[in-house]
């Protein structure tokens, strides 16, 4: 895997006034509203908020799987232009790696097939050496030749992550990551993606409702009805969990003036 | 349950379509064929009229039977397959497996008599102009008055129903047999070899294909038109039996293709080979239909063919007379058993693909654009497609080579290439069209959402 990589920009992915309105008519859903926010190369953030407060959805108009009905996106520098799925497809390849709740390997694939997917698909020179080590760092050297259906939860969401990390993406955005797994599965994973950006500088954008998954980021970034109402540094569980109480209580006050 | 059944069928219309057009043709050909009972019946009918009649609506009722059996056993399958997960939380909730099979064969059966019904003007007049068509070529006497009756309706109807019923059965017997728990967890991890019964039958079809293949060129050597009842079969036995080997077929394809697949598809025709391999009992079900439609078509129309074209042999025991009314026979079988063949390969190649369109999701998301998603399963149609032409050729030839020769003494016959290209142009399109065009609909959604459901 190659190392922190200097010619980045420091600015890993940028968001400026990004809105997202679903449906026209009488009752369009605002989904975001003028969300902006910076994030360096080499952090690691969650985003939070109650459900239904837009923090899916941000995180689709910033990984490129969805277009924002107004404001830019940058990743590494490049503004995420609107365009055909292939075009934007394209531009995710170079600077993006996913991780989901539901994992998403490929039922027909072994591990290391499924690793060395995304290079294959870009048409790159598939060095096994490369994908075994990383494998090797997440734990799994010994299940190259496994089909997904034969690991546990756990283990699937390790190779989903080491899948991410093949390209040495500028971003990786998780979401919910831990959301199918038990408790200890889910603190592995965690310290696997906290690991990727202390030892190689990854950034990592991580969606979470779990105040314990946060509390392995650098910063918590807090969303209801669609716009960022704060951000924690240094979190600990207890003051996510706290913060996210007072916010639940914060949105229906705003509900109830807005009404 | 039947209450449930009459929910569900309004619920997921779309579900049935196919088995509904395949009960829907059945019912119409054996009903228009069974008329000719009833017209057999009138006054005044002579006795060789009345003889090819009869013949006539026997040979088509008794196929019939045979093939909407068939088709409707497939569709249902595949349909009460990809409701699975509905089933299972039936059966979570309490339904027993009875009760479960009572639904998908109410489902079936309100579904055949709506065919049936439906079929019942269609058929009339199908009727009338086979009569008339019957009478132009002399093969029945053309004073003749047409009628549509009781046998028309009641084998037309109790055919189709009894033939629904019976494919409802043996998918609702499937369907129960995965235990509630199984259904629920039901993994991806498919069995790879062929159990011990199929690879038993396999070989049965087989043989007896070879069998009338051999009794075709030997016993009815010289023996002029006669040499039909053998040669007729021996395709459909073989192709059948070939069809059952589809895992093994499948294989031995994927093994040759793979190469160049990789070499020409880049990370596509990668994929195309991956999914194959690890697919090969889905594979197979979609072999089959296309194995049987060649086969099938190419060794009946070719027979017919030589037939035409060859001197008229002295030591037939069948009439002239009856020759036209043979021919028409075996144009109509053919017809019915490739327009099954063509509902069946579209059946499950859109329903198959359909289903794919999580693991389509999962591999846009991973960094696959439309188009190299089109081109995977381009490819892979393409594995389906030779497979299923190559072996359905290699089943037609246990009737075409030994009726050539039984009636002309050469063991390849001397009649157009045209019939064969046009079989394999048909065959070829059918595939990669269903594929493609259900890909192309399965990927429209966005990735994001279609790895959701």
């Amino acid at each position: 895997m190659a190392g922190y990589d200097t010619s980045r920009a420091a600015q890993a992915l940028r968001l400026v006034g990004v809105s997202k309105t679903y449906g026209s008519g009488e009752n369009p859903v605002r989904a975001l509203d003028g969300v902006s926010v910076s994030l360096a190369a080499g952090t690691f953030t969650a985003i939070m908020g109650p459900s239904g407060s837009g923090k899916s959805t941000l995180l689709q108009c910033a990984a490129g799987l969805d277009q924002p009905t107004e404001g830019r996106v940058f990743i590494d520098g490049s503004e995420l232009t609107g365009g055909s799925e292939t075009a934007l497809t394209k531009f995710r390849r170079q600077r993006v790696g996913f991780i989901f709740q539901q994992f998403n390997l490929l039922p027909a694939l072994t591990v290391m097939q499924n690793v060395a997917l995304p290079l294959r698909l870009a048409g790159k020179k598939v060095d096994r050496k490369q994908c075994r080590s990383i494998l090797e760092k997440v734990g799994l050297g010994d299940r190259t030749n496994h089909r997904p259906a034969e690991l546990s939860g756990g283990q699937q969401q390790r190779v989903a992550i080491a899948r991410a990390l093949v390209t040495n993406p500028s971003v990786i955005f998780a979401d919910e990551p831990t959301g199918a797994l038990d408790t200890r599965s889910a603190r592995s994973v965690l310290t696997l993606l906290a690991g990727a950006v202390r030892e190689f500088g990854q950034t990592v954008v991580m969606v979470t409702h779990d105040p314990v998954a946060a509390s392995y980021a650098d910063s918590v970034v807090f969303l209801a009805d669609g716009q960022m109402v704060g951000t924690l540094a240094h979190p600990t569980a207890e003051a996510v969990a706290e913060r996210m109480t007072h916010l639940g209580d914060e949105v229906s006050l705003r509900r109830v003036v807005g009404a | 349950m039947i209450q449930l059944a009459v929910r569900s069928l309004r619920h997921r219309a779309g579900g049935f379509v196919a088995s509904f057009l395949s009960m829907f043709l059945g019912a119409t050909v054996v009903m228009a064929f069974a008329a000719m009972l009833d017209t057999a019946g009138g006054a005044g009918v002579d006795d060789l009229s009345e003889e090819t009649l009869v013949t006539m609506a026997t040979v088509v009722g008794g196929w019939g039977l045979v093939i909407v059996l068939f088709a409707v056993t497939s569709t249902m399958t595949l349909s009460v397959r990809q409701r699975a997960g509905e089933l299972a939380l039936l059966k979570s909730v309490g339904a027993t497996p009875f009760q479960v099979g009572r639904m998908i064969v109410g489902e079936t059966a309100l579904v055949a008599v709506a065919a049936a019904l439906l079929a019942v003007p269609l058929a009339a007049g199908g009727g009338w102009l086979l009569l008339e068509m019957l009478q132009e070529t002399d093969q029945v006497a053309s004073g003749l008055s047409y009628a549509f009756g009781p046998a028309a309706l009641s084998i037309g109807i109790g055919v189709t129903l009894l033939a629904s019923l019976g494919g409802a059965g043996v998918a609702a017997r499937r369907a129960t047999k995965l235990r509630a728990q199984e259904a629920m967890t039901a993994v991806t991890i498919e069995q790879t070899r062929m159990t011990r019964k199929r690879t038993i039958a396999a070989i049965v079809f087989l043989a007896a294909g070879v069998n009338c293949g051999i009794v075709t060129a030997t016993v009815f050597d010289g023996k002029g038109i006669d040499a039909m009842q053998t040669a007729g079969q021996a395709s459909i036995w073989f192709s059948i039996g070939l069809a059952l080997f589809g895992p093994v077929l499948v294989r031995l394809v994927t093994a040759v293709l793979a190469g160049p697949l990789r070499m020409l598809g880049g990370a596509s025709g990668y994929l195309a080979v991956e999914n194959v391999r690890r697919r090969t009992q889905h594979v197979a079900g979609a072999l089959m239909p296309i194995i049987l439609f060649t086969g099938i078509a190419t060794g009946t129309l070719y027979m017919q063919s030589i037939e035409n074209s060859a001197p008229p042999a002295a030591s037939s025991s069948i009439p002239a007379e009856d020759v036209a009314a043979i021919e028409t026979l075996n144009l109509v079988v053919v017809g019915m058993l490739s327009v099954f063949a063509a509902i069946m390969v579209i059946n499950t190649l859109v329903a198959a693909t359909t289903y794919r369109r999580r693991e389509f999701g999962q591999q846009r998301l991973v960094g696959s654009t439309p188009p190299q998603v089109m081109r995977m399963v381009g490819m892979e149609g393409v594995v389906l497609a030779a497979a299923g032409v190559l072996f359905g050729s290699i089943g037609s030839i246990v009737t075409v080579f030994p009726y050539s020769l039984a009636r002309t003494g050469e063991l390849l016959p001397d009649t157009t290439i045209g019939i064969y290209l046009a079989i394999v142009s048909v065959a070829a399109t059918l595939t990669l069209a269903s594929c493609l065009g259900a890909a192309r609909k399965a990927i429209r959604m966005p990735a994001v959402q279609a790895v959701a459901v």
